[in-house]
C-alpha cells in the first residue's frame, strides 16, 4: 500500500480514478476496515491538501459544505448552526471529541452505514450531492444518491454538499446507548416551515432504522398543514412508530425501536428552536426524553 | 516512506511504513510510550495526543496523514518540578488511579484549556468524553480539571 | 509541591506512584523494551468444544521472519490454575472454550507474527458445546475434565444448612418465590494484558507482566517450564486496572515458554480483542430464591439454590460461589435457611475473580426478595429491612455470631431521610 497526498482536486480525481486506490478522510472508518482487512486498497488518496474541500460557504441561495469538513468544524461553524441545526446537532451527538476533530461529512456518506449521524439531518435539509468524476460534476439529490448500490462508480470523489438556505427550522435527536461515543440505535430528523401556526413543507428522516437512512414522504405527507400545537407532536410521535414498524419489519429489533421512536420524534421536535416556545414546548420537556428510551 | 513530524517541538524525519500508525510511530519508533493503546479502534482516548492544536486518537492516524503536522504527547508536557497545571490537579486531586488513561485525559483537558481557559462544567464534560477510564469513576478527573482551569487563570 | 496537603493526620498523601502516570514515565508492560526482542502471537480457537485432530504448521514456520511455532508438545506441564491446573498452556487436543490458545508463534516484528499466525492451520473437529450450566450439571452430560474434575461438572458445592425449614415454613404468613439472574461481565481494565520475558545474565528467566499476584505467576509459570522457582523471576510492571481479572495466568507462561526456547527477550501484547480471550469473567449466576415471613414482617426462613457458571475452567469457582453461599440471606437474620451452592463447569469463557467475588450477585436477589415482601406485607421496604437486619448478638446462616462493629441499623437510619417516598409498590 502507498499513500499519496495531492494538492488539487485535478490530481485527487486523477490519482482516485486509478484501480485499487481509496480515497482517505479522516480515516476513521477506513483504517479499521484496513486493519482488519476488510478493505484492502493498493493506495490512499488522502483528501486533506484539497483545500476547497474543507471549505463551508454561504452565498446566495445555498450552503456549501465541502466533503473534508470534520464534524468539529461544522459545529463551530455559525451559519451551519443556524441554517442546518439539524445537521449542526447530529455533528455534536456523534462521536467523541477526538473522532469528531477527525471524521468528515463526506467520509460519513461515503462509508454510509446505517447508523451515519449526519445522513437524517442531511436528508431533511435537502443536501444535494456534489459529485466528481472523469465525466465531470453531477449534483443529485441526496435522497437519490441513497437510493443506489454502490453510492457512486469507484473512482468518485464526492466534493460536498448544497443545502438549501432559508428553509426553514430542522431539529434532530438520536438514542444510543450512553451519551458520548453512542452508535444510533436510531435517529430521527425533522424539518418544517411554520405558516399561520401550520406545518408546511414537513420532512423526516430516520436513521439506524434498516439498511440506510431514508425519508418518510408518509409521514410528511399526513403532517403537512397541520396546526403546530401539542397535537403535532403527539400525532408525529404515533405515525412514526407505523412507519419504523413497516421499515423493521421482523428484525429482532423492530419491537424496541418502534416504541422507542416516539421519544426520539419527540426530542427531535423539541431541538427546533421555534417549537421551544409556548405551551406546546413545556408539554413536550415533561414528557420528553427518558420515558421511551 | 519518509515524513516530517514535529513531535513535541522537535522535528523528527522518518522512514516508516504507510501501514503503521501515528500511535506506532510514537511509541515503537520514538520510544514516546506515555501515549498509550486501551483499544485500537478509536473507542478508548488512551492514545489520545494533540494535532495541531487539537486532540486525535492516535490509533486512528495514519503514518501519511500525520506528515508535515505537529504533536504533542504527554511527554511535551511538565516536568517533575515544573508540572503543567493540568498534571499538578491531576496529582493534587486523586484523580489518577492505574494511570493508564491519565496522559489521554491529560491531553484532552490542556486542548480544552489551551482553547478555553474558563470552561464551564458541561464544557468539560463534553471536552473529557472521549476518554475512557475504568478505575476512578470520572468524579476526580472531572474536578482536577476545574482545577487547573483555575490555576490556568493566576 | 508538597507530599502531604494538609496535616500529618487527616492529611492527604499524594500518591507516589501518580508523578509517573502525570508525566507519562510509568511503565506498564507494553512500555518496556529489550535488544533483540522478538514477538509471540497465540493462535487461539474459534470454536467453544472442539477436539484437534491435527496442526498444519509448515506454513508458519516458513513464513518471513519467524523464529519459532510451538505447540503443546513444547510445554513440559501444560497446566495452570490458582486452585486446579486445570488450564493448559497451548490446549493438546481438547479446545474447552473459544478463545482457548493452541499455538504460539514467535517472530521478529509483530506484523511478522501475526501473518505468521495467520497461516498456522488447525485442524478442529467442533463438538456440541455446554453452555448452560443447568444441564452442565445433570448426570447425563459429558463430562468437560474428566481427568482434573472426574465424572461431574459439579467442581463444587457448598451446602449452607441452618436450623429447620420445615419449622420455618410453618411459621411463615407470606412467602416469596422468584428465579434470578446475573450476567457474564468482563472487567475491562483499560491496559489490555502484555508481557516482556527474557533470560537475563544468570540464566534466570524474568517476566515482566502487569499482575495481581506476582509470586503466583512465578510458581505457575516454573512449574510448566519446569524450572525451579529460583531460576524464575515476576517482576510487576504499572497494573493498568485488574479488578480481579488479573488473578489468573494470561500470557505469562506463554511469554516465558517462547523466551526460554529462543534464548530471546519476548514481547507479547493482547489487542483489546484478544484480552477479552483471554481473561476471566464474572461468573453468571441462576438464583432460586424462596423466602418467608410472618405478618409482622420477621424473616422465619429461606431456600436458595445458586448455580454459578465457571465457564471452561474451575480458576476461583469455589471461592466464588462460597462467598455467594455465605452471603446468601444478605445482611439479614433468617433462623431457618437452607443454601446450595454450586460452580459447574461449561464450555463459556471461564469465569473467576471479580470485585465482589461472588457476594454481589445474591445481592439482586435478597433485596429483591425483601422488596417483594415488603409489597405482600404493605410496609415500606425500608421498614421490612430494619426489622430484619444483623445487629450486633445476631447470627448469620453460617452460625456465627457477629459479637459486635454491625453498622447495619444506624446506616439504614441514616439513609432514611435521603429515600423520599418508598413504597411496596
Ligand atoms: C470511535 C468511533 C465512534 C464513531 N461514532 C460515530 C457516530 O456516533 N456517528 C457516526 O455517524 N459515525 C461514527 N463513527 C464512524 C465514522 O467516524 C464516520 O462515519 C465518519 O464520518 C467517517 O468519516 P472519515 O472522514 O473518517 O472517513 P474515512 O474513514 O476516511 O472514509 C470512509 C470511506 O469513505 C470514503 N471517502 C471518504 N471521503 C470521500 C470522498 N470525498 N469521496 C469519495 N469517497 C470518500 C473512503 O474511501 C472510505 O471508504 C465512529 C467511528 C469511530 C472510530
Ligand atoms: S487506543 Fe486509540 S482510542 Fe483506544
Ligand atoms: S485510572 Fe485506571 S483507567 Fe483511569
Amino acid at each position: 500500500m502507498y499513500y499519496i497526498r495531492p494538492q488539487t482536486l485535478a490530481k485527487a480525481l486523477e490519482a482516485g480514478e486509478e484501480p485499487g486506490m481509496l480515497y482517505l478522510a479522516g480515516g476513521t472508518d477506513l483504517i479499521l476496515k484496513l486493519r482488519r482487512r476488510e478493505v484492502q486498497a493498493r493506495g490512499l488518496v488522502d483528501l486533506q491538501a484539497v483545500a476547497e474541500l474543507r471549505q463551508i460557504r454561504a452565498g446566495g441561495d445555498w450552503l456549501e459544505i465541502g466533503a473534508m469538513v470534520s464534524f468539529a468544524d461544522l459545529l463551530n461553524n455559525d451559519t451551519a448552526a443556524q441554517e442546518a441545526r439539524a445537521l449542526w446537532l447530529a455533528c455534536s451527538s456523534m462521536g467523541a471529541p477526538q473522532i469528531r476533530n477527525q471524521a468528515t461529512l463526506g467520509g460519513n456518506l461515503a462509508n454510509c452505514s446505517p447508523a451515519a449521524d449526519s445522513l437524517p439531518a442531511l436528508l431533511v435539509l435537502q443536501a444535494q450531492v456534489r459529485l466528481l468524476s472523469r465525466s465531470g460534476e453531477v449534483l443529485l439529490p441526496l435522497a437519490e444518491v441513497l437510493g443506489r448500490t454502490p453510492l457512486w462508480q469507484p473512482g468518485t470523489l464526492l466534493a460536498g454538499f448544497r443545502l438549501p438556505l432559508r428553509a426553514g427550522v430542522s431539529g434532530f435527536a438520536k438514542l444510543g446507548r450512553r451519551q458520548a461515543l453512542a452508535i444510533a440505535r436510531l435517529s430521527a430528523a425533522v424539518a418544517l416551515r411554520e405558516e399561520n401556526g401550520r406545518a408546511c413543507g414537513v420532512r423526516v428522516a430516520f436513521g439506524a432504522a434498516g439498511k440506510r437512512a431514508f425519508l418518510s414522504l408518509d409521514l410528511a405527507e399526513e403532517l403537512n398543514g397541520l396546526v403546530l400545537d401539542r397535537g403535532f407532536t403527539e400525532l408525529a410521535c404515533r405515525q412514526a412508530k407505523k412507519v419504523i414498524s413497516r421499515a423493521l419489519g421482523e428484525r429482532a429489533s423492530a419491537p424496541y425501536k418502534k416504541e422507542a421512536v416516539a421519544g426520539v420524534v419527540r426530542e427531535a421536535l423539541r431541538t427546533m428552536e421555534f417549537v421551544t416556545s409556548g405551551e406546546h414546548a413545556d408539554v413536550d420537556r415533561k414528557g420528553g426524553r427518558g420515558n421511551e428510551d | 516512506m519518509k515524513i516530517e513530524l514535529k513531535v513535541n517541538g522537535v522535528d523528527r524525519r522518518l522512514e516508516v511504513e504507510p501501514e503503521e500508525r501515528l500511535l506506532d510511530i510514537l511509541r515503537e519508533r520514538l520510544h514516546l510510550t506515555g501515549t498509550k493503546e486501551g483499544c485500537g479502534e478509536g473507542e478508548c482516548g488512551a492514545c489520545t495526543v494533540i494535532m495541531d492544536g487539537k486532540t486525535v486518537n492516535s490509533c486512528m492516524v495514519l503514518a501519511g496523514q500525520a506528515d508535515g503536522h505537529a504533536v504533542t504527547t504527554i511527554e511535551g508536557l511538565g516536568k517533575r518540578g515544573s508540572l503543567h497545571p493540568v498534571q499538578k490537579a491531576f496529582l493534587e486531586e486523586g484523580a489518577v488511579q492505574c494511570g493508564f488513561c491519565t496522559p489521554g485525559m491529560v491531553l484532552s483537558a490542556k486542548a480544552l484549556l489551551d482553547r478555553n481557559p474558563h470552561p464551564g462544567k458541561e464544557e468539560i464534560a463534553v471536552a473529557m468524553s472521549g476518554n475512557l477510564c475504568r478505575c476512578t469513576g470520572y468524579d476526580r478527573i472531572l474536578k482536577a480539571v476545574e482545577r487547573a482551569a483555575g490555576e490556568v487563570e493566576q | 509541591m508538597n507530599d502531604v496537603i494538609g496535616g500529618t493526620v487527616g492529611g492527604r498523601v499524594l500518591r507516589e506512584d501518580a508523578w509517573g502516570k502525570v508525566l507519562g514515565q510509568a511503565a506498564f508492560p507494553a512500555d518496556v523494551r529489550r535488544e533483540g526482542q522478538i514477538y509471540a502471537v497465540a493462535v487461539r480457537s474459534p470454536h467453544a468444544h472442539a477436539r484437534i485432530r491435527g496442526l498444519r504448521l509448515d506454513e508458519a514456520r516458513k513464513a518471513e521472519g519467524v523464529v519459532a511455532v510451538l505447540t503443546s508438545a513444547d510445554v513440559p506441564h501444560n497446566g495452570h490454575g490458582v486452585l486446579y491446573r486445570d488450564q493448559p498452556v497451548l490446549v493438546a487436543d481438547h479446545v474447552r472454550m473459544a478463545g482457548d490458545p493452541v499455538v504460539l508463534v514467535g517472530a521478529e516484528t509483530p506484523a511478522q507474527a501475526r501473518a505468521a499466525a495467520g497461516r498456522v492451520e488447525v485442524d478442529y473437529e467442533v463438538l456440541p458445546g455446554l453452555f448452560d450450566p443447568e444441564e452442565a450439571m445433570k448426570e447425563e452430560a459429558p463430562a468437560l475434565h474428566p481427568e482434573i474434575h472426574g465424572g461431574s461438572n459439579i467442581v463444587y458445592h457448598l451446602p449452607v444448612y441452618k436450623g429447620d425449614t420445615a419449622k420455618g415454613w410453618a411459621e411463615a404468613e407470606v412467602t416469596v418465590e422468584r428465579d434470578y439472574q446475573t450476567q457474564m461481565l468482563d472487567h475491562a481494565f483499560l491496559q489490555p494484558e502484555a508481557v516482556l520475558a527474557y533470560v537475563d545474565e544468570r540464566g534466570h528467566l524474568v517476566v515482566e507482566v502487569a499482575t495481581q499476584y506476582a509470586h503466583y505467576d512465578r510458581g505457575e509459570i516454573a512449574h510448566a517450564l519446569g524450572l525451579k522457582f529460583n531460576q524464575v523471576r515476576v517482576r510487576t510492571r504499572s497494573v493498568g486496572g485488574a479488578f480481579g481479572g488479573r488473578e489468573d495466568i494470561s500470557l505469562q507462561i506463554m511469554a516465558a515458554l517462547m523466551a526460554w526456547h529462543t534464548q530471546r527477550p519476548v514481547k507479547m501484547e493482547n489487542t483489546r480483542e484478544e484480552s477479552f480471550y483471554s481473561h476471566s469473567k464474572r461468573h453468571p449466576m441462576r438464583m432460586h430464591y424462596k423466602t418467608g415471613a410472618t405478618r409482622a414482617g420477621k424473616l422465619t426462613v429461606m431456600e436458595a439454590r445458586i448455580v454459578g457458571d465457571a465457564g471452561a475452567y474451575a480458576s476461583w469457582s469455589p471461592n466464588i460461589l462460597r462467598k455467594a453461599a455465605i452471603h446468601a440471606t444478605g445482611p439479614y437474620e433468617i433462623p431457618h435457611v437452607r443454601v446450595d451452592a454450586y460452580a459447574v463447569l461449561t464450555n463459556n469463557p471461564y469465569t473467576g475473580a471479580m470485585r465482589g467475588f461472588g457476594a454481589a450477585q445474591p445481592v439482586l436477589a435478597y433485596e429483591s426478595q425483601m422488596d417483594l415482601l415488603a409489597r405482600e406485607l404493605g410496609l415500606s421496604p425500608w421498614e421490612v429491612r430494619l426489622r430484619n437486619i444483623y445487629r450486633a448478638g445476631s447470627e448469620t446462616a453460617t452460625g456465627q455470631v457477629l459479637s459486635g462493629s454491625v453498622g447495619m441499623e444506624e446506616c439504614l437510619k441514616a439513609v432514611k431521610s435521603y429515600l423520599g417516598e418508598v413504597s411496596g409498590r
